[in-house]
């Protein structure tokens, strides 16, 4: 009945209670959208960072990642690729050469890292096959190479045209070959474009007289979740030989940048419940104002401050409930064609491409974000409507009934 | 049997920091199934007495007991349970709960008491029937007359069996008929329930067909 009451009381003033609805609405979609939009951003940056070169699990010899030089290869690498064979939870891998050098065209040269690969172990953990924008993939063939679209555009090379790739050897001397430029990829990622390119592993290991030695296996797993778990596994069953490291070991400041930006997040969320909190502070003082006849009968009557407390609550609740549902249902309206078309930020891309963005963000909405922003409204409502409701009770029946 | 007994009551109001004597040395007492009217003219003091007697004020000086108990020395929540147990209430107007129904506002008062849905609806659909009002069931207060919701009001006063009502000028915003149907209520339930009412007037009408007449001048009791 107090349910029942506190209904009714929140409809008596039909245009106030709707104002105070509709900002919960606004502020309410506001966070879905915000939220779900934050969510696919840091979703994109990941998966762009982790399918681009990282993977989930990168193995190499012990000490191989605070000094990455030429000499470091793994040891037994077929025993290695053994245990990733028989672990289950292991999608796919890819065997890495390794070498920093130049390469060179016939206008102008430039520094490169340069990724000795198998093609098609590197098809199915990175994007780079589908990232081809020009020409083709690597065939297998040791003259081939490819390149990035910024690389392509310094160097003044396309397709088909020649280039020489220049490292130090294991044995330290400069070694040398030439390739011709199969297929110029694009990813979003232009830095990555600029300084990476690819060749088969064969030819890199010919060029650095490494013979049959690669330096790292970069690994994806069935369930990114598990990496940690499965980590430790890969740890105990390598031996201390080598070292194991998940995409967070490898990308501490991108995790911390994630963990920056969802407590951004978080305060701009603070901000709009505030603001909230204020409109409904507002509104209950004024509804707890125009009633102050009535509560001084409803005490007279013998309804305890407490019961009266609630009532109050109880409105601000039930306010808080109905922006919610109706603010959820805007919401997902809005999230969920654009989680499919996306929302095209070309406008600001050539900033976003540098820190590893596409154009196109495509909001994700988590089941745990969704109930947190639900949770939020009722209870930012009833944080709003503790001052009224003090106000309410502090009256004296006698003063209050006497009121006009 | 004695319920009320006021002793040597005296309220001062303070006006702006300038003392209003409201009431002056009041000794009253009432006893079980009476049927008081407490008469004067306006500023003389009706409402103070009522306030204080039925504990939704406390005096400057002097002692009330309820039943035996004295209630000037209560805090809040001891006198909203009082009120809730053992007082009814009638005001002038307005004071039915807008946005309840006739029923809903009768219910209301058994809700607070904690009583269930069910024998809520019963026992205030029985009161309705006997007051004649129970086509008013499921209307609300601005749907029903002046006189319809004093009615309204008499049954939620009277539906937890309170052992005094208070009502303070309850006929005052009606005409001479609806004020004399509803007295005609009140005196029936006096008469049928034994309920101890307490009421105050200047209607000459109402002041006629008293049991017994207390008149108030100047905040003394003068008769
Ligand atoms: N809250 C108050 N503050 C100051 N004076 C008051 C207050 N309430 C009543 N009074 C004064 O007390 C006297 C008695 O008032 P009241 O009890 O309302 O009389 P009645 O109900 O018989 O008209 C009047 O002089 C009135 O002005
Ligand atoms: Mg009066």
């Amino acid at each position: 009945m107090l349910l029942k009451l506190a209904w009714r009381n929140i409809w008596r003033n039909k245009r106030r209670s709707i104002i105070v609805l509709i900002s919960i609405v606004v502020g309410l979609t506001a966070i879905v959208l915000t939220d779900g939009l934050s969510n696919g951003m840091i979703r994109q940056m990941l998966f762009n960072q982790v399918n681009l070169d990282i993977s989930h699990l990168q193995i190499h010899k012990a000490g191989f990642n605070s000094n990455k030089v030429i000499k470091n290869f793994i040891p037994d690498y077929q025993h290695v690729e053994s245990i990733l064979k028989s672990n289950p939870e292991v999608a796919a891998y890819s065997k890495r050469v390794f070498a920093t050098g130049i390469l060179s065209s016939a206008n102008n040269s430039s520094g490169v890292i340069i990724y000795g690969i198998d093609p098609e172990e590197e098809a199915r953990v990175s994007i780079i096959k589908s990232s081809i924008v020009e020409g083709k993939y690597l065939s297998g063939s040791k003259r081939e190479i490819i390149i990035g679209k910024k690389l392509a555009e310094k160097l003044g090379v396309d397709v088909g045209d020649k280039v020489v790739a220049m490292s130090n050897t294991l044995k330290g001397d400069i070694g040398s070959d030439a390739f011709r430029v199969a297929g110029i990829f694009q990813t979003a990622n232009s830095e990555f474009d600029k300084m990476t390119v690819y060749i088969v592993a064969g030819a890199e290991q010919e060029m650095l007289n490494t013979g049959d030695n690669y330096h790292e296996f970069a690994v994806i797993l069935k369930d990114y979740n598990n990496v940690t778990s499965i980590k430790s596994k890969l740890e105990s069953a390598l031996g201390s030989r080598y070292e194991v490291f998940t995409y967070k070991d490898l990308l501490p400041l991108f995790i911390f940048q994630m963990d920056l930006y969802k407590e951004s997040m978080m305060i701009l969320n603070i901000i709009i419940g505030l603001a909230l909190i204020f409109g409904i502070v507002n509104t209950m003082l004024m509804s707890v104002f125009e009633r102050i006849r009535e509560f001084g009968v409803l005490m007279a009557i013998g309804m305890r401050n407490s019961k009266l407390y609630l009532m109050i609550l109880f409105e601000a609740f039930m306010l808080g409930i109905l922006g919610t549902l109706v603010g959820l249902v805007c919401g997902l309206l809005l999230d969920i064609p654009l989680a499919h078309s996306g929302i095209n930020l070309s406008l600001f891309a050539t900033g976003l491409e540098s820190f590893g963005i596409g154009a196109i963000i495509y909001p994700v909405l988590s089941v745990g974000n969704l109930i947190n922003a639900a949770l939020f409204m009722p209870f930012v409502a009833v944080l709003g409507a503790l001052y009224p409701a003090y106000k309410a009770i502090k009256l004296e029946p006698i003063y209050a009934i006497n009121y006009v | 049997m004695e319920i009320l007994k006021a002793e040597r009551l005296v309220k001062i109001y303070q006006d702006n920091g300038v003392p209003v004597s409201a009431l002056n040395n009041i000794n009253l007492t009432v006893s079980k199934g009476e049927y008081v009217v407490i008469a004067g003219p306006s500023g003389s003091g009706k409402t103070t007495l009522l306030n204080l007697l039925g504990a939704l004020d406390k005096p400057t000086e002097g002692r009330i007991y309820f039943e035996g108990e004295d209630i000037t020395t209560k805090d809040k929540n001891e006198l909203s349970k009082i009120r809730l147990h053992k007082l009814g209430f009638i005001f002038q107007a307005y004071n039915l709960i807008p946005v309840l129904t006739a029923i809903e506002n009768i219910e209301f008062s058994m809700m607070l008491l904690g009583i269930s849905d069910k024998e809520r609806k019963e026992k205030a659909l029985a009161l309705m029937d006997e007051l004649g009002i129970k086509e008013l069931a499921n209307k609300r207060p601005n749907e029903m007359s002046g006189g319809q919701q004093q009615r309204v009001a008499v049954a939620r006063a009277i539906v937890n069996n309170p052992s005094v009502v208070l009502a303070d000028e309850p006929t005052a915003n009606l005409d001479s008929v609806t004020a004399g149907h509803l007295l005609d209520l009140m005196e029936q339930m006096n008469s049928e329930k034994n309920i101890t009412f307490i009421f105050s007037s200047h209607d000459k009408n109402v002041i006629d067909r008293a049991k017994r007449l207390i008149i108030l001048k100047d905040g003394r009791i003068d008769n």
